[in-house]
């Protein structure tokens, strides 16, 4: 079936962020009502795309794209005439997601700032490796009940685990499953008796005295909106596992991903997630044989260089299909400059198109 | 071909060999940057290159055991710091009677704290490094991908001020002083000459002067192309057919003709990145070369290569 929801997954440096917004922009010149959430597009991409400052909010990109096919046809590419769906992008905003969410939690405005105050918390939001992912699962919840689109393309944060995006909202679960957490909360007898006293002392003293107030507080509030919580998680849980939802993996055709490629194929898979196919950019396969090169050292080099990728990214493959089993990736060449304007993003769009991608 | 032939092709860069020994000579040295950069080998480049005795660290490497210490060579040792063990060994050390720290770990909130709670699981980290420095000539740290590196130094101040008294907040003290000296610690900032990479250098840069204003992070960049002068047969018959230099690139497709024209055109963009983005702001910085992939033995010929620049590096005479 058409997936509503494609959430492109990867290791940073892989051109993510184009690959997302290219898939976004096929899809709008397919017809779809498109949305692209991405989270850290290149400060030149932002701008060119009149994303800069916009942030949370979706712009329409539709008039650059019907502006960008005009220019390329006039330059002499193939591109199509007119644009059948629509394209929105928008930067969601941690910290406003973060605010609706408290909002939606049902916190008091005075639980809310209650919480927000506490030193633990303010290292937790910043700190913890899955919040930016939790908040770009929700900010996709409240798309996806948006009327507006058809088709939502997500970006996700770089992480160092691929897998971390789908983790994050069972890290959060395990919060409030740990029996630990809870007795703090109880009354000090019940803490005696579970042998706590002793830890907790010893705990004290290395820390000194307002670390467990402000742990207990942190914790006490997160437990009053527990239920709300995890009606949140398991709506959001429910999202991501649906069939409307597909996940697709970026990387470069490099034999060191190929591990981690097939990691992420298995653990989506086993989870009950939907894995929608491997995208492999920035592949030097396309370029064919170096001639006409002038015969200097410097240009000596620069073969053996060449030449020692192109051999690297064929054992890639050939691991990646023979020893992972993904038989089909999709492999989209490397750019010759950075992605700077609209036009650029068809071109890339256009490349997407003649691999055929999934429709 | 040798690395040594690789290097007449680099084009000069702007650190001088003085930086460079400073650096060097530093008890501790951080290397960050943004995953994929080739920090794991420079990292090991330079811990293969150093005098006396010399700690290489990574950071929870999952293919390795926890705290795992594996000697390298005569002088050379690989610590894989992970926070479980590092965090036992941190309350072994602070709370020392048995039956108490027994309990302490035993507990499962401590557990909890110790493996889950954000913050501290870096903070213990960066403990077990500052210890381990006592105990070395040099510690070269092969730190997280950028967000998470950054996180592991903002933690020791988090805690430094959640934690008012205590032990905790006196070691965090402790260990801040130590990396904001640049007598004693070093920070690196490896990054690749495309945009990306180059532009989150100068964030992590500002972010890390942030931190620690005394000590300013240094910068290199790695895998650089050799510097093509002369334009192949493709890109000249073609850049004869369009006027003006800039718009006639816009014009392009960002996909490159042929092999000669995407290395061209590759090798003249990492100069205008460069100069763009670096250059520019008068930042000083090293450069590595791109080494060639070489099959069967990539991990040493990199390594290798990188250890001879680094090495060619510091004898230059200063300019």
């Amino acid at each position: 079936m058409k997936r509503k929801i494609l959430i492109h997954c990867g290791t940073g440096g892989v051109g993510k962020t184009t690959v997302s917004a290219a898939r976004g922009l096929l899809s709008a010149l397919r017809g779809d009502r498109a949305v692209v959430v991405t989270l850290d597009p290149a400060k030149r991409l932002a701008t060119s795309l009149g994303l800069e400052g916009l942030g949370d909010h979706p712009t329409d990109l539709t008039p650059h794209l019907k502006v960008a096919l005009q220019k390329l046809r006039s330059q002499g590419f193939d591109v199509p005439e007119t644009v059948p769906g629509s394209l929105h992008a928008l930067m969601p905003d941690t910290r406003r997601t973060f605010e609706q969410l408290v909002v939606d939690l049902g916190f008091s405005a005075e639980g809310a700032e209650k919480l927000i105050k506490n030193p633990i918390f303010e290292i937790f939001a910043r700190e913890f490796s899955g919040t930016n992912e939790y908040m770009a699962v929700q900010r996709l919840h409240r798309l996806n009940r948006d009327p507006q689109f058809d088709r939502i393309i997500l970006d996700t944060p770089p992480s160092r685990n691929t897998l971390d995006f789908l983790n994050a909202p069972k890290l959060l679960t395990r919060f409030y499953e740990e029996k630990a957490l809870q007795w703090l909360l109880a009354p000090s007898s019940r803490l005696a008796a579970f042998g706590m006293h002793k830890a907790l002392d010893a705990l004290e003293k290395l820390t000194g005295g307002g670390f467990m107030t402000h742990l207990v507080g942190f914790v006490a509030s997160l437990f009053e909106v527990q239920e709300n919580f995890s009606k949140n998680l398991r709506e959001v849980t429910a999202l991501l596992e649906g069939p409307s939802t597909g996940f697709i993996m970026v990387a470069s055709p490099a034999p060191e991903h190929v591990l981690e490629v097939s990691h992420f194929a298995e653990g989506i898979t086993r989870r009950g997630y939907h894995f929608d196919g491997l995208i492999l950019n920035r592949s030097l396969a396309h370029l064919g044989p170096l001639t006409g090169i002038p015969a200097v050292p410097a240009w000596d080099e620069a073969r053996r260089i060449l030449e020692g990728l192109q051999a690297r990214e064929k054992r890639g493959l050939e691991a990646l299909v023979h020893g992972a089993g993904i038989p089909d990736p999709i492999l989209l060449p490397e750019l010759a400059r950075d992605v700077h304007s609209v036009e650029d993003l068809v071109h890339v769009a256009m490349a997407l198109d003649r691999s055929s991608l999934g429709h | 071909m040798t690395g040594a032939a690789n290097c007449k092709a680099i084009p000069q860069d702007f650190m001088t060999s003085n930086d460079l020994k400073s650096l060097l000579n530093r008890r501790l040295l951080f290397v960050i940057g943004k995953g994929g950069v080739g920090k794991t080998a420079i990292t090991e480049s330079i811990s293969r290159s150093l005098p006396g005795r010399v700690l290489w660290v990574s950071i929870e490497d999952p293919t390795r055991p926890p705290q795992e210490m594996k000697r390298l060579g005569a002088n050379l040792w690989s610590l894989n710091a992970s926070a479980g063990p590092s965090f036992a060994e941190y309350a072994e050390l602070k709370i020392g009677a048995r039956l108490l720290l027994h309990f302490f770990l035993q507990n499962r909130l401590v557990q909890y704290l110790a493996t889950a709670a954000p913050g501290i699981r870096e903070l213990v980290l960066l403990g077990k490094i500052w210890f381990e420095r006592k105990n070395y000539d040099h510690v070269v740290i092969d730190m997280p991908s950028t967000g998470h590196g950054v996180a592991m130094f903002r933690s020791t101040r988090n805690f430094g001020n959640l934690f008012g008294s205590g032990p905790v907040h006196s070691d965090t003290e402790a260990m801040n002083s130590v990396f904001r000296d640049p007598e004693q610690t070093g920070i690196l900032i490896v990054s690749l000459p495309e945009e990306m990479p180059l532009q989150e250098s100068l964030e992590l840069k500002d972010l890390l002067s942030d931190l620690f204003p005394k000590n300013e992070a240094a910068l290199i960049c790695n895998r650089r192309l050799p510097e093509l002068r002369e334009p192949p047969a493709s890109s000249q018959s073609r850049n004869a057919k369009t006027a003006g230099a800039a718009s006639a690139e816009s014009a392009l497709s960002p996909f490159a003709l042929d092999s000669a024209d995407y290395l061209w055109r590759k090798s003249r963009l990492e100069r205008e990145n460069l100069a763009r983005l670096w250059d520019s702001r008068g930042l000083r910085y090293a450069s590595l070369p791109f080494v060639a992939p070489e099959v069967g033995r990539e991990h040493t010929h990199l390594v290798e290569t990188l250890a001879a620049r680094l090495q060619a590096l510091r004898e230059e005479t200063a300019s």
